[in-house]
């Protein structure tokens, strides 16, 4: 696969640094224990936006986990910024897929919720980092409204919302628009690669949409099942900014579009099979 | 409205709110309902005379003891005898069942432990008990408010341990990742996500508790609405029992009507559907 290089600061020392991970668990009901994900090696840079493609249940969330602190590693490490990852922390916010909002807060105290722990950030001024992340998402208005009157895609926003008003270093996002609307996911698409290439944040995006990976990915990380593992990874080479119908036709996207197709009818398929 | 973010503009359509369907057509039907049953009783009674007036006194001579009862300086202090008895207990066991609920909803070690005998003590008829509590706590306020305490306990705690064990795991985890941990997880999570549980709990332990202080006051009372019930059924005064009878489904319906509220006040983001097979 040709590769173009792209614009990234290469000099320092990889933003995050996996080495050799490898999470597994006994499962209690069959008593037998589940590789989830397997040596898997990747160095992130600051300011990459890396997408992880890959069939359901193939250990891609997993993986994310590991990164967010959620979930420990049985064998390897993670280093973010050079220190290995305990645990959750405020350099890393995750967007979760069925956006995990407080149902008991509104639009703006979801998006305090990002912040409120973190002592620093407590002190004058906090009220206008959450103004200003509502605005950043397009929810001015809505400061008052609850999720359960929002729709999906709003919901996910106030999700986003929530994630960068801190402003951390690393944004994780587990397919963060597989429970939105077919239409509001192709918005929503453009509107965080914009999003992302204003802020410039590190991204590390699981999904299972070969469209939406090239389209936001500087590379694309392709996961295989049984056991979880790097399959390969491609640098998408496409210029930014992108939009959906921007890249539509453009013959690179047409010829990672059907690389990766084959790539993941054949995990597909040996998922399939292996069940 | 049109808003603008980085993003590019784009536009928002604030969702209209689900507008409740009137059902007025329905709230007359059964007031037309209850005025005909009300009708064919008193014909029954009165005028036809099928039935001897002194077993079931007509509608009419209810309600003149029903306005009887509400001038009588005696019920209202077997009212307010009776109620705080009902409150008292029902206040305990809010604080003993919320806080047993949380515990063993949120440790598994307790759950496993606890909570089958939890569950046995639920299905146990605890009325059997009754007669065992006025004999050891004697015909005071103390036997009734035990006897409320214990019916109205164990739906709180039963419901709010199954509050807090399906809180939502990527709840807990957006907890975690943005740095809320030990206690503050439990007052910031756990605390508000059982809250709608809790609260259907409590309506179902008020409503027991309620039955529980009208049968202690039955069995051995020395005052209370149960007690005046009891008293007015030995005189063979039946518009008085039923006037009675009626006032007490009058309290037990206001408090259910005034916690369902309170749940809607205090956790409108929560399903009622979802919750109404909830123990």
């Amino acid at each position: 696969m040709t590769t173009t290089s792209i614009e990234r600061n290469e000099a320092g020392a990889p933003l995050i640094s996996v080495r050799d991970l490898s999470v597994s668990y006994d499962v209690a009901r069959t008593g037998k224990r589940l590789t989830a994900i397997e040596g898997v090696d990747l160095d992130v840079h600051e300011g990459e936006f890396i997408t992880v493609l890959g069939p359901s249940g193939c250990g891609k969330t997993t993986f994310m986990n590991v990164v967010a602190g959620l979930v420990k590693p049985t064998t390897g490490t993670v280093l973010v910024g050079g220190s290995p990852v305990t645990g959750p922390g405020p350099d890393r916010a995750v967007v979760f897929q069925d956006y995990a909002l407080l149902p008991w807060r509104t639009v703006f105290d979801n998006v305090k919720f990002g912040l409120e722990m973190q002592k620093e950030l407590k002190g004058a001024g906090w009220r206008e980092r959450v103004q200003d992340a509502i605005e950043l998402v397009g929810l001015a208005g809505f400061e008052q409204s609850y999720p359960r009157e929002l729709s999906g895609g709003m919901q996910q926003r106030v999700g986003l919302a929530r994630a960068v008003v801190a402003e951390p270093r690393i944004l994780l996002m587990d397919e963060p628009l597989g429970a939105v609307d077919a239409l509001t996911r192709e918005v929503m698409r453009d509107e965080i690669e914009k999003l992302m290439a204003a802020t410039g944040k590190t991204v590390l995006f699981i999904t299972h949409s070969i469209e939406e990976a090239i389209l936001l990915g500087d590379r694309i990380v392709v996961f295989k099942s049984h056991p979880g593992a790097i399959k390969e990874i491609i640098e998408t080479g496409l210029e930014r900014p992108r939009s959906e119908r921007s890249i539509q036709h453009d013959p690179r996207f047409l010829e990672l579009r059907d690389h990766l197709w084959d790539a993941l009818q054949g995990e597909a398929t040996a998922a399939a099979v292996s069940k | 409205m049109t808003v603008t973010s980085a993003t590019g503009t784009m536009r928002i359509v604030r969702p209209r709110r689900v507008i409740r369907r009137s059902e007025a057509k329905w709230t007359w039907l059964l007031v037309g309902v209850i005025a005909a049953i009300l009708l064919i009783w008193e014909a029954a009674v009165s005028w036809l005379q099928l039935i001897p007036a002194s077993f079931l006194p007509p509608p009419t001579a209810i309600a003149v003891s029903f306005g009887k009862l509400l001038v009588d300086p005696e019920f209202w202090g077997a009212f307010g005898y009776s109620l705080g008895n009902v409150a008292i207990g029902l206040v305990i066991a809010v604080v003993v069942g919320v806080t047993v609920g949380l515990a063993v909803g949120w440790s598994p070690v307790l759950r496993f432990t606890v909570a089958p005998f939890l569950w046995l003590l639920y299905s146990t008829p605890k009325v059997a008990l009754a007669p065992l509590f006025i004999l050891g706590l004697g015909l005071g306020s103390e036997s009734k408010i035990a006897l409320v305490f214990l019916l109205a306990v164990f739906p709180i705690i039963l419901n709010t341990m199954e509050g807090a064990v399906t809180v939502s795991t990527s709840l807990v985890n957006a907890g975690r990742v943005y740095g809320v941990n030990g206690v503050a997880l439990g007052w910031k999570i756990i605390v508000p996500a059982t809250l709608p549980y809790s609260l259907s709990g409590i309506q179902r332990g008020a409503a027991l508790g309620f039955t529980g202080e009208v049968l202690g006051e039955f069995l051995g009372g020395t005052g209370g609405l149960g007690h005046m019930l009891e008293y007015a059924a030995y005189q063979f005064q039946m518009d008085d029992a039923i006037a009675m009878v009626i006032v007490m489904v009058i309290i037990a319906n206001l408090t259910l009507l005034l916690i369902s509220t309170l749940r809607r006040r205090l956790a409108p983001w929560y399903d009622d559907r979802k919750i109404a097979g909830a123990s």
